[in-house]
């Protein structure tokens, strides 16, 4: 007998809610298709697609034209960073930044442009005290909050810093900070802002790329001139209103959510008991504080290697994650574990917990449960 | 070449055949991509047991993609262990166990080569790596009784239910009992060999019956961690490559030169002077000299051969003590009557009926009673095998 799973990697992607996944089988029944046309069944697909960009920039204060469709948050990322930076520019990133990110900073620095990491505390959060005195003519790329770790960082005193000090563009990736609380994309000041629908309840296959009034986006795909030249291809429009139905569910229900969130990962914190006696180590910002993405637990061990966890646990019926995407089963460890102190050990045994919108209170405690068992199983069988 | 293997016995007196599992058990299979562990994990389905698939990453060779399909150990190979997973229905996991793959395999192989033996790297996998390191994550993630593999291998118990042997497998082309002889008793006794009854056309039309992606996968027949065979490159960038020496015959006389002679092993002909009856074998090489000496074909038959790890499946083999059987020092190679005796420390001497040919240091010698390996070893380096040092 099977038992039942629980699924607890909602910030890879959580659950689509059954009325999105009508909707959208609705408008696919319907034969929505390539809104770019002159007849009527295109007119039909491209007022679709238009409510959908017109109603992702009501919920994020922006106008329609800033929103550009993308696949995934990592190509709008790449988007948004290719409209920035010039290919001998100075970007300015951290360790603790999503793997998109980092491989965008990589080639960055092996085209010949200059990468530089701002240093993160023990607690992942990003230290202004380390921003150069002068940064004119640089850009940045930094995520509001981290996936790994759960620290939400302190955006607007960084950005003011950040101002102050000369940056210039700010290529911001949202992805997990949309999930946490309703975006108010004006205040957070970025030239480019990347946010997905799968983390909040949408579909995969569709991102958004939100930038500036006056922005110039620099194409990375030039394709037949669609999303007004920024994004060729045809768009996906059952997707992309999906992605905008399920950000305006989400964004309705975000406080009831937050709070949930908040309930689960207290009765799952009480259920684990003491981390020490587990041999886990937390990490990224105090759980309870108001620095951690809701519903985000993390830790690090250093007599085991994440991935083994994540399998050990699967077999368990519990879904979770190292944290850190990886190529399947290197041994690499965790740059941003690394760069926030822990040890090599702690950084190759990141894992991560995250609950959402539809996780129970008995899921959190029986969780909790099988945890402890796993945890102290494979703890006295693999040798450190 | 056609290979004659000559046929071992049946089961000696106080074994008797091991069952792969009497009641369902929860079963871990090493699936590395290919047919074999694809079919394995299949009868143990079929069989009813609960089986894990799990596909063992053990080095950076991992991250090459393979356009000819041959190694075990590239993603290629992991994606078609997981489409063999999914299609049985098994969840399947990605295990890294590069460390102790560097630790037990790797870093012997490349040390072997620098003191002049020819290392046999899959018999140091199955010991340390799929019958041990991966035992153990088996039994602490998942709660695995058992391993399984797709190697060509059955197991015998003894009378008492005590004691576990290798047995040779019913397809004698392709028994790999000769390269899991580190298993002792208790790992045998954790082992599972499903096709240890069957042979390779069988195995195949298991797979295609079954509709699994691996049914017409080539073998791999390469060292999984030297994808195009080129093991010197490997030895190259490690900085270990000796460089040109002197070939010299049996009388010390320099008769030619070598290009290095980690790329010599005994035995070998490609690359020396002659042919017909005047052909030369390297009969030794010396890795401090860098020198190799050949030989008439002739004088590479030998009757004593000097051992180092030499053990039973119940242990190392103590000082003073015999063990007899039909010995091995090839894979598929030749079997003669040989008497194995124990000389401290896991040192060894075998001494043979009749005479095998070019016995290679560092590479594996099993001795078979009936069809059950009972002992195995490694051929001593040179200098262990000059007589004045085994005394």
């Amino acid at each position: 007998m099977t038992p039942p799973r629980i699924f607890l990697d909602h910030a890879a992607g959580s659950p689509t809610p059954p009325e999105i996944v009508e909707l959208m089988s609705d408008l696919q029944r319907a034969g929505i298709g390539n809104p770019n046309g002159g007849h009527t069944e295109a007119r039909r697909a491209r007022a679709i697609l238009d409510d959908a960009r017109a109603s992702l920039a009501e919920d994020f204060g922006v106008e329609p034209r800033q929103i550009t469709f993308t696949a995934t948050a990592s190509e709008a990322l790449a988007l948004g960073l290719n409209s920035a930076v010039s290919p001998n520019g100075s970007l300015v990133t951290t360790a603790g930044e999503h793997r998109g990110s980092r491989a965008l900073a990589a080639r960055h620095a092996s085209s010949g442009g200059s990468v530089e990491l701002l240093d993160l505390d023990r607690l992942g959060v990003m230290q202004v005290a380390s921003l150069r005195a002068d940064l004119s003519g640089a850009v940045g790329l930094f995520a509001l909050a981290s996936g790994e770790v759960g620290t939400i960082q302190p955006w607007t005193t960084f950005a003011t810093a950040w101002r102050s000090s000369g940056g210039g563009a700010l290529v911001v990736d949202a992805v997990q900070a949309a999930y946490h609380r309703p975006l108010d994309v004006r205040t957070i000041g970025a030239s480019h802002l990347a946010v997905g629908s799968a983390k909040i309840g949408g579909p995969f296959g569709i991102a958004a790329l939100i930038s500036a009034p006056e922005t110039k986006v620099r194409p990375l795909v030039v394709g037949g001139g669609q999303e007004r030249g920024r994004r060729g291809g045809t768009e996906a429009v059952v997707l992309a209103a999906g992605f905008a139905a399920a950000y305006r569910a989400h964004r309705l229900r975000a406080e009831q959510t937050r709070q949930h969130l908040v309930a689960l990962t207290n009765v799952f914190d009480d259920a684990l008991g003491s981390l020490t006696s587990l041999g886990l180590v937390p990490t990224g910002a105090p759980f309870t504080s108001e620095t951690r993405l809701a519903g985000h637990r993390s830790y690090a061990v250093d007599w085991a290697l994440g991935d083994d966890l994540v399998a050990a646990l699967d077999h368990a019926g519990i879904a979770v994650s190292t944290g850190s995407a990886c190529i399947s089963g290197s041994r690499e460890p965790s740059e941003a574990l690394r760069a926030m102190g822990h040890t090599a050990g702690e950084s190759r045994g990141g894992l991560r917990l995250t609950f959402g919108r539809t996780s129970t209170i008995e899921e959190a405690r029986h969780a909790a449960s099988i945890m402890r068992v796993v945890l102290e199983r494979v703890r006295t069988a693999v040798p450190a | 070449m056609t290979l004659t293997v000559t046929p071992l016995g049946g089961l000696p007196i106080g074994w008797q055949a091991a069952p792969e599992a009497n009641s369902p058990e929860r079963v871990l299979v090493a699936l590395s991509g290919g047919v074999d562990s694809s079919v394995a994990a299949a009868l143990l389905v079929e069989a009813g047991h609960e089986v894990v698939g799990v596909w063992m990453r053990l080095h950076s060779a991992a991250d090459q993609r393979d356009g000819h399909r041959k190694s075990c150990c590239t993603l290629d190979a992991a994606d078609d262990a997981r489409r063999v997973a999914d299609h049985l229905g098994i969840p399947f996991h990605i295990q890294n166990l590069e460390q102790e793959f560097a630790d037990a395999v790797l870093e012997p192989f490349l040390a072997a080569y620098q003191s002049g033996e020819t290392p046999s790297p899959c018999v140091g996998c199955n010991t340390a790596v799929k019958f041990g390191a991966l035992v153990g994550k088996g039994s602490a993630l998942f709660g695995c009784d058992a391993v399984a593999t797709g190697h060509y291998a059955r197991r015998a118990i003894s009378d008492d239910g005590r004691s576990w042997r290798l047995r040779a497998a019913v397809d004698t082309e392709k028994d790999q009992t000769y390269f899991l002889h580190g298993l002792d008793s208790a790992a045998i006794a954790r082992a599972r060999f499903p096709l240890g009854g069957l042979t390779k056309p069988e195995v195949r039309e298991i797979a295609r019956t079954r509709g699994l992606v691996t049914a017409e996968k080539p073998e791999s027949q390469e060292i999984c961690f030297v994808p195009d065979g080129d093991y010197r490159s490997l030895l190259r960038e490690r900085g270990a490559v000796r460089g040109e020496g002197e070939v010299v015959d049996e009388s010390g006389a320099v008769v030619g030169t070598h290009t290095g002679s980690e790329g010599f092993t005994v035995g070998q002909r490609r690359g020396l002077p002659g042919s017909g009856v005047s052909a030369r074998y390297v009969s030794s090489v010396d890795p401090v000299t860098n020198r190799i000496t050949i030989a008439p074909r002739s004088a590479l038959d030998v009757r004593n051969i000097a051992l180092v790890d030499a053990a039973t499946p119940e242990g190392p083999i103590a000082s003073g003590r015999q063990v007899q059987g039909l010995a091995r020092i090839r894979h598929r190679g030749a079997l003669a009557q040989g008497t194995v005796t124990g000389i401290g420390d896991g040192a060894a001497t075998l001494a043979l009926n009749d005479p095998l040919w070019a016995p290679s240091p560092g590479q594996t010698v099993v001795l078979y009673d009936g069809e059950t390996l009972v002992a195995g070893a490694r051929i001593a380096r040179p200098q262990l095998a000059r007589p004045q040092q085994s005394a």
